[in-house]
């Protein structure tokens, strides 16, 4: 680079300045492309029907009755506390299948250990398609006969299915793997078997990866969509994605009450991501790449 | 590094033998993973047999008679002609002949390249005409419609894969300089992939709405541009621009594309925090070198940081597009009647058939072929890109 020595130092420092300025613009760009949606939400949320009509970019007075109104002709009161209950079950039924086959996985040798493992981690690139119609006439009962008889509106329909994924039980794998084997030898020697030395060792020390684990299940189960379609025929258990659904299918025009709603069913997982959202994206990133 | 101390601990055990400790450690095994396997079993792994031999049954709601691979099976109703998917799939090895040709034969001649360039074009050529006559015998004799919802999917896959990972792989390398609020900026971009799709969808649907006053609309308004219908269109966005194409080359219609962005939104932030993780894995070192021989930011990027990242981008690549051929939600929410069949992606094909015309064996059926074709291009992408990346 002969150039180099010619150029003065001001203009150097200009033009670092400059692709800084732009590296800045990239990235502002892109934030806002990811945000505005989420504006337009919240702002036509807070508006009367002939302001998102005339399309205002910002409501005149906020209107917090929407939000009353959203939540009462969607029924929305019975369906987030269905979802609520859902996604606990199933993010406890998840937890606690991922943490003990996890372990298994990771530290007991059994016959079979590895060919079952890779038979699971074949489960993780079939498409849901495929396996909807056989479910959902597994939960009608029509398979073989289940506990109760049909498991269409029931809390078990929506939760067992998803109680246990193989993605979990690798993450957590990978983990308990790594586990040194002196703490086992010493938990051993205290006639300590693998249940308790599971809870009272390994479990401590694996706060990271357990609470990924239960950030996925938790959004994944609030966030699921088209299984409750299929298994809610009646409003008993309906969570509130699907009431959402049929809210934006029923409501038509009444953009401003969609909008309440929409946000209604954000404000849980908005406020699990701004206080772990450092776990979702180091967990992403570490078992993405691993994957 | 597992447990492969167990015989010394034994020892310290002296009342049990070691059989019965053997025993008692496969037992405990199998009943740990019993409850995950069970599920996973049940709901993951016996459904795939399951849809096989569903498929194979004129089954509507009921299981009735039993076609199976005779004259009037499912599987002859989608192919149609099945000479055509034969034609087609030697269309597809031929297409494999000329990549393996391109890159690969002739090199210890002399002037080998260009012949192989030469006869790999020629190839080219004839797995165009191989494709589209096997193509065309099957949407003639076989169901067009599940067909096209092939077609469909593959504009999904083929435009919003890449572009979402080079905007992905953008962003990363530049959140990975020196840059002020990288935790805030990589927050809001991964905050699209944690939301729900319903209520994200409800905002898509009215910024890609036919009015006016929609965002998308008013986008265009800036640049003198007419309104759009957006997702109610389905023309293709090719033809929106005043070019004569038809059929398979006129592309996705606007709606679809709506659909993409979409999705692309979506998606973006999750490629980046994955993105980031890799760069993150890069010695510094060796672009420390590099700058002392006097490369520029461009010679960086093309040949440190591209070629390192090429797992990870692999990666992303392979995952995503298998996950385009998956994807559902985005567009069953997003779709209006007035899209027509150009927003019907294989997938969505599939749900209408047994949601709303109760056709349970063709629906599986569906579902198979749409395996079949999720496995092979698994396979392909393994074979084809797995050769491309560099493990440093």
């Amino acid at each position: 680079m002969a150039k180099q020595t010619t150029r003065f130092l001001s203009k150097d420092l200009a033009k670092r300045y400059a692709s800084k300025a732009v590296l800045y613009l990239i990235l502002i760009l892109g934030a806002v492309v990811a945000i505005l949606p989420f504006y337009w939400m919240v702002s036509t949320s807070f508006m009367t029907l002939s302001e998102t009509i005339n399309r205002k970019w910002f409501p005149a007075e906020l209107q917090f009755q929407n939000y009353v109104d959203a939540w009462n002709q969607a029924k929305f009161a019975k369906y987030f506390l269905n979802s609520v209950i859902i996604t606990f079950t199933t993010v406890v039924g998840v937890l606690f299948t991922s943490t003990l086959a996890g372990y298994a996985f990771a530290r007991i040798r059994f016959a079979g250990r590895d060919f079952l493992f890779a038979l699971m981690l074949s489960t993780m690139m079939i498409p849901e398609t495929i396996t909807l119609l056989p479910n959902l006439l597994m939960i009608r009962g029509a398979i073989i006969p289940l506990p109760g008889g049909s498991w269409v509106n029931t809390l078990q329909g929506l939760a067992v299915p998803f109680m246990a994924n193989a993605f979990s039980v690798f993450l957590l794998r990978q983990f308990f793997a790594q586990v040194p084997n002196e703490l086992w030898d010493a938990a051993r020697i205290d006639g300590c078997g693998h249940l308790r030395f599971l809870i009272q060792v390994v479990l401590p020390i694996s706060k990271a990866p357990m609470m990924t684990v239960l950030l996925f299940s938790f959004t994944s189960a609030w966030n699921a969509f088209m299984w409750p379609l299929l298994v809610t025929t009646r409003e008993n258990w309906r969570p509130l994605m699907v009431g959402l659904w049929n809210f934006v299918t029923e409501a038509g025009p009444e953009t401003h009450l969609l909008m309440a709603g929409a946000v209604i069913t954000l404000i849980p997982i908005l406020i699990v991501y701004f206080f772990a959202q450092k776990q979702f994206t180091e967990g992403i990133a570490t078992t993405g790449l691993k994957g | 590094m597992e447990s492969s101390t167990a015989g010394k601990s034994q020892s310290r055990l002296p009342h049990r033998s070691p059989f019965i400790n053997r025993l008692y450690e496969n037992l405990t095994g199998y009943l740990f993973v019993f409850p995950a396997m069970l599920v996973i079993a049940v709901f993951g792994l016996f459904p795939i047999g399951y849809a096989v031999y569903m498929s194979m049954f004129n089954w509507r709601v009921k299981k009735g008679e039993f076609v199976g691979f005779t004259e009037r099976d499912q599987y002859n109703q989608l192919i149609g002609d099945w000479g055509g998917l034969a034609i087609f799939l030697a269309g597809i090895g031929v297409l494999v002949l000329a990549y393996w040709m391109w890159t690969k034969a002739f090199r210890s001649y002399r002037r080998g390249e260009l012949l192989a360039k030469l006869g790999a074009a020629v190839l080219l050529a004839v797995t165009g005409v191989l494709i589209s006559t096997g193509w065309g015998r099957m949407m003639v004799a076989g169901d067009a419609k599940f067909l096209s919802s092939m077609i469909v999917t593959l504009y999904y896959a083929v435009f919003t894969v890449p572009i979402q990972l080079g905007l992905a792989m953008l962003l990363a390398y530049v959140l990975f300089q020196n840059i002020r609020g990288k935790q805030l900026f990589r927050m809001l971009y991964f905050l699209p992939y944690v939301t729900p799709i319903v209520s994200t969808a409800v905002v898509f649907r009215t910024i890609f709405s036919p009015r006016e006053s929609s965002l998308a609309n008013i986008f265009l308004s800036w640049f003198g541009i007419a309104p759009q219908k957006w997702l109610f269109e389905p023309k293709p966005v090719l033809q929106l621009l005043g070019l004569n194409v038809e059929g398979f080359w006129a592309g996705p219609s606007l709606a679809l594309v709506s659909i993409m962005i979409f999705g692309i939104w979506t998606f973006v932030g999750y490629n980046t925090v994955i993105f980031l993780a890799g760069l993150g894995s890069i010695s510094k070192e060796i672009y420390e070198a590099a700058q002392i021989d006097g490369a520029n930011a461009w010679d960086l990027f093309r040949s440190i940081t591209f070629p390192l990242l090429s797992p990870v981008t692999f990666y992303l690549f392979l995952v995503s597009f298998i996950g385009t051929f998956k994807a559902f939600n985005h567009i069953f929410v997003m779709q209006v009647p007035a899209a027509q069949n150009t927003v019907q992606t294989a997938t969505v094909e599939i749900f209408n058939i047994f949601y709303k015309g109760n056709n349970y064996g063709y629906a599986a059926a569906q579902a198979v072929l749409l395996f079949l074709v999720i496995l092979g291009l698994t396979f392909a992408q393994n074979k084809l890109l797995g050769d491309k990346v560099f493990y440093g």
